[in-house]
């Protein structure tokens, strides 16, 4: 049994596409594990810190402990655990060939664990992510992955740690694809879904089907509310901005302090906290029970108006001093605040034709993220999936991408692409990712000229063969494209004294005598795509065909047709 | 031995995250066992803090502890109910009918949230909601006292039909009542009073003798029992019953004002048995300037050629001597003046009143 196991084992690690995808489990069951036990030791640890009915003093120095603790921790031992851990992630995919070492995950797990019972005013979804990735890089790279499988991995460990942070599966699959890779067509696709499944189903497993937040059944009351939602869209993202430009500009700050002051500058997040929390509870931690108040209609105007304004100056002031957390959680309290300030007003003068101010905090949490993290995809499909309440979805959708286009308006660069910056870590951004996927190959194609016909003589067409920059010919009959031979299978044809022979006679000798097995392309395929193509076939020269039929020649591109798209040649020379 | 060389970290690798992951899943389950148990000892302790609130009336405080209690140990149903109560007692009933809402979603056949929802809608004022609600607590699903409280629940409904006055739907509840209620005394006599306000005076009668004959110097029987006859128009029965009661229990005002009330019923009555023809043609005059003054009050100034001539008749009749041989005559006629001025009165002064002493009479002539 031993042995077929081994050999079993064997088969599997020879083959990579079976392995990466057994490994899409295992990641997902232990990330997800790891999480859940992430969430419940923080969720222990906190109830241990501010037992019922304890004094305000609590509320005051936990904060402070727990961050100047855990701010030595980080700055003695885990320098790369501080903050979020999204850049982090991101840095490590695009740069380090997907490579998190373990001490950082160490770090990340009990620091931010214990920084965020301490009341530290940051979320546990990021650093979960940061998790999910470095355990997905640590299993690879130990199974002796290259490089290449690794950072396929990683992903799928994000995708595992949202899917249990958030008990979110389809979001955490999206924003994987959306932010951590800025790529939805990701090939890694599958491994990613498959290790967000199987992490909610161990999610489910140890905590049970129960959705992050409760909440009423809400539905638009009147068309006009639509307005409403629009504005919450222009609150949402206008608070997004200034949340997102308060905490860079405080970073920039904190990163401006002498070197030595770097492990107890989260105190300064710590105090800050706490001072608020002395007097406004809400302040600290997460907040998720608070979210859930104001999502029910709990709370009363004046103070999700004060709860956003604090939580947006806690937040921020706790992430730029360097303590361990995220900013999801944070994003979805400050929306829901703001949401129910916005839902409040419009409800108190149009009583009958508005929903409740619950309505407008599940928007406005949707709104908030799109705004700050830019994923306006992944939110609407977060809140539906937290929420569980699909009637809002129309309004949220509107409301997000409002927010969405102000915050990319007023804030450039998006929040993780601004903080790896001041990190001195420059990623592709997703802008610059898509420009290049724009450039495709109808952009640089020529029409097909230069084909041969599969009955012409060898002899006849052996000068042109030889005057032409091509190396490989299309092969054209009546019924289309055939197949491509080489200028080099025809020369070599020809002093054989071949010249009476046919192109489909080279043809049929040649790898690329059926249009099935030709390298090919076509016209929204990218550049870079045409280019490895040419790489991987040694021709200079692809067909284009059509997607419907491939037999239907639609042009050539040429190596020198790139180069002149990318102002590298002027292409006289074809 | 390259290849085994190069098996080996895999193996081991892959077999120390098996072992993570039993160790994980062991540890995970530990503390969410540790997690799920100190979370409902917190959440029952907010519980009763908002108990005890409700106690006090302090109904949004309790409203509160009891939510912090839900978001903790979300969708237990007895957290949801109370908070429903709780709702309900601070009147934020639109929160009450969404709470039970929730529960009565999730387990249709909920006695306890179907009361509390029957409740909650009475107080909305959308009674036919309600019954149906009372309904589904009466055939619902108890957790335990089911048959005490489908009762409750049948009493609570038999109530709210009394308070609107709906007194078909009341006397349809009523009759299955009857026959399984407690015994008591007090019972019996709370049934007998909703017998009469649904309108069965005779099956009130039959509660309220079977009281008087388990208990013979029951005052509240002997009220009960007036009323029954009094709207049977049993005047002299019930006049009896009332002074029985009034005996027994001679501080209750109530049964006093319906003495008096029977006592001007009498007085007024022309076709009681044992009138000598002169009192009864006394009383025949007396309804008529009764009627009489009734009219006047609501007649224009100048009235119809008929009703001129019906007033004009009504003022001569009331100046007719009644000589010894023409009282029974003159009575008759009296009391068919009587009467046409009272239909009269209906038409021109558009009155419903129905329970005067003149109009209990006139009730009592008409027929």
């Amino acid at each position: 049994l031993i042995g077929k196991l081994r050999r079993s084992l064997d088969r599997l690690r020879r083959n990579d596409e079976q392995l990466v995808l057994v490994l899409s489990l295992v990641i997902g069951a232990l990330v997800g594990l790891v999480v859940v036990a992430f969430i419940l030791l923080t969720g222990r640890l906190a109830a241990r810190i501010y037992p019922a009915g304890g004094s305000g003093w609590r509320r005051l120095l936990a904060p402070v402990l727990g961050s100047l603790s855990t701010g030595y921790l980080l700055w003695r031992y885990f320098p790369f655990a501080r903050g979020s851990g999204i850049p982090q992630t991101k840095a490590a995919i695009f740069i380090n060939n997907g490579r998190i070492s373990f001490r950082t995950v160490l770090g990340k797990f009990f620091c931010c664990s214990a920084s965020l019972a301490s009341g530290i005013a940051l979320g546990r979804e990021g650093p979960s992510v940061h998790v999910g990735a470095g355990l997905a890089s640590v299993v690879a790279r130990n199974l002796g992955l290259n490089p290449k499988r690794v950072k396929a991995l990683v992903p799928a460990g994000c995708a595992a740690a949202l899917a249990a942070a958030f008990n979110t599966p389809i979001a955490a699959v999206l924003f994987s694809l959306e932010e951590i890779l800025g790529d939805l067509h990701a090939t890694v696709l599958g491994s990613v879904v498959l290790s967000a499944a199987t992490s909610w189903i161990v999610l489910h497993l140890v905590l049970g089907d129960d959705p992050l937040f409760h909440v009423s059944g809400y539905r638009l009351v009147n068309p006009a509310e639509f307005g409403v939602y629009a504005v919450l869209g222009v609150v949402g993202g206008l608070g997004s901005v200034l949340f997102v430009k308060l905490l860079l500009g405080l970073r920039a700050w904190f990163m401006r302090l002498p070197q030595w002051t770097v492990w107890f500058q989260p105190v300064a997040g710590g105090l800050t906290v706490g001072l608020l929390g002395y007097f406004v509870p809400e302040v600290l931690g997460v907040g998720y029970n608070n979210v859930e108040k104001v999502l029910n209609g709990d709370i009363v105007l004046k103070l999700v108006v004060l709860f956003a304004v604090l939580k947006i100056v806690a937040t921020a002031v706790c992430y730029a001093s360097g303590n361990a957390g995220g900013i999801f959680g944070p994003s979805l309290f400050i929306g829901a605040m703001m949401g129910a300030a916005v839902g409040g007003v419009a409800h108190a003068l149009f009583p009958d034709s508005t929903a409740g101010p619950g309505a407008y905090a599940l928007v406005g949490m949707g709104t908030a993220f799109a705004g700050i993290v830019r994923t306006p995809l992944t939110s609407v499909m977060m809140i539906f999936e937290i929420t569980r309440d699909y009637t809002i979805i129309v309004p949220l959708m509107i409301s997000n991408l409002i927010a969405f286009f102000i915050s990319q308006k007023l804030q450039k660069e998006p929040i993780y692409e601004a903080l790896a910056r001041q990190e001195g870590i420059h990623l592709p951004t997703a802008q610059s990712r898509a420009q290049g996927d724009q450039v495709q190959v109808h952009q640089a194609m020529r029409p097909a000229s230069s084909v041969l016909s599969p009955d012409v003589q060898i002899g006849g067409i052996l000068a042109q063969v030889k005057e032409s920059a091509f190396n490989a010919w299309p092969v054209v009959g009546n019924d289309g494209l055939r197949g491509m031979v080489r200028s080099r299978e025809i020369e070599e044809a020809a002093a054989n004294n071949g010249s009476e022979r046919q192109v489909s006679e080279i043809l049929r000798g040649s790898p690329y005598s059926t249009v099935e097995g030709l390298p090919h392309v076509h016209p929204d395929h990218s550049l870079s795509l045409a280019l490895a193509r040419m790489g991987s076939s040694g021709m200079n020269v692809l067909p284009v065909v059509s997607r419907a039929n491939l037999r239907q020649l639609l042009g050539v591109v040429g190596l020198d047709d790139i180069l002149k798209t990318y102002g590298l040649a002027d292409g006289s020379e074809l | 031995v390259r290849q085994a060389l190069a098996a080996r970290p895999f193996l081991g690798t892959l077999g120390l995250t098996f072992l993570a992951i039993a160790a994980l899943f062991l540890a995970d389950t530990f503390l969410a066992k540790m997690d799920r148990n100190e979370s409902r000892v917190e959440a029952s302790r907010l519980f009763e803090q908002g108990r005890v609130l409700m106690g006090w009336g302090e109904n949004g405080e309790a409203i509160k502890r009891v939510k912090d209690a839900l978001s903790i140990d979300r969708g237990n149903r007895d957290y949801l109910r109370t908070l429903a109560e709780a709702q309900l007692a601070a009147g934020d009933t639109r929160g009450a009918e969404a709470t039970l809402g929730d529960l009565l979603e999730s387990e249709p056949t909920d006695g306890l949230a179907s009361l509390l929802m029957g409740r909650v809608l009475a107080k909305e004022g959308r009674f036919a909601e309600a019954i149906s609600y009372f309904h589904r607590a009466i055939y619902g699903r108890w957790s335990k006292d089911a048959e005490q409280n489908r009762r409750r629940s049948r009493f609570e409904l038999i109530d709210l039909l009394a308070k609107q006055n709906f007194k078909e739907e009341l006397l349809a509840e009523l009759l299955p009542v009857q026959e399984g209620a407690p015994q008591d005394i007090k019972t019996r006599t709370h049934i007998g009073e909703l017998f009469l306000m649904a309108g069965s005076p005779t099956r009130a009668a039959e509660v309220f003798r079977g009281i008087l004959r388990d208990a013979p110097e029951n005052a509240d029987g002997y009220k009960g029992m007036g009323e029954a006859e009094f709207t049977r128009g049993n005047y002299r029965a019930s006049q009896r019953d009332f002074q029985t009661s009034l005996r027994l229990a001679p501080d209750d005002p109530g049964v006093r004002r319906q003495l008096d009330r029977c006592n001007e019923v009498l007085q007024l009555d022309p076709t009681l048995r044992g009138l000598g023809s002169e009192e009864r043609f006394r009383r025949s005059l007396g309804l008529v300037e009764l009627t009489l003054n009734e009219v006047s009050q609501c007649t224009q100034p100048n009235p119809a050629p008929e009703i001129r001539e019906l007033l004009a008749k009504a003022t001569r009749a009331l100046k007719t001597q009644g000589r010894a041989g023409r009282q029974i005559e003159l009575s008759e006629a009296n009391l068919d003046l009587a009467e046409q001025l009272w239909q009269l009165r209906k038409r021109e002064c558009n009155s419903s009143v129905t329970d005067t002493p003149l109009a209990l009479v006139m009730a009592r002539l008409a027929q």
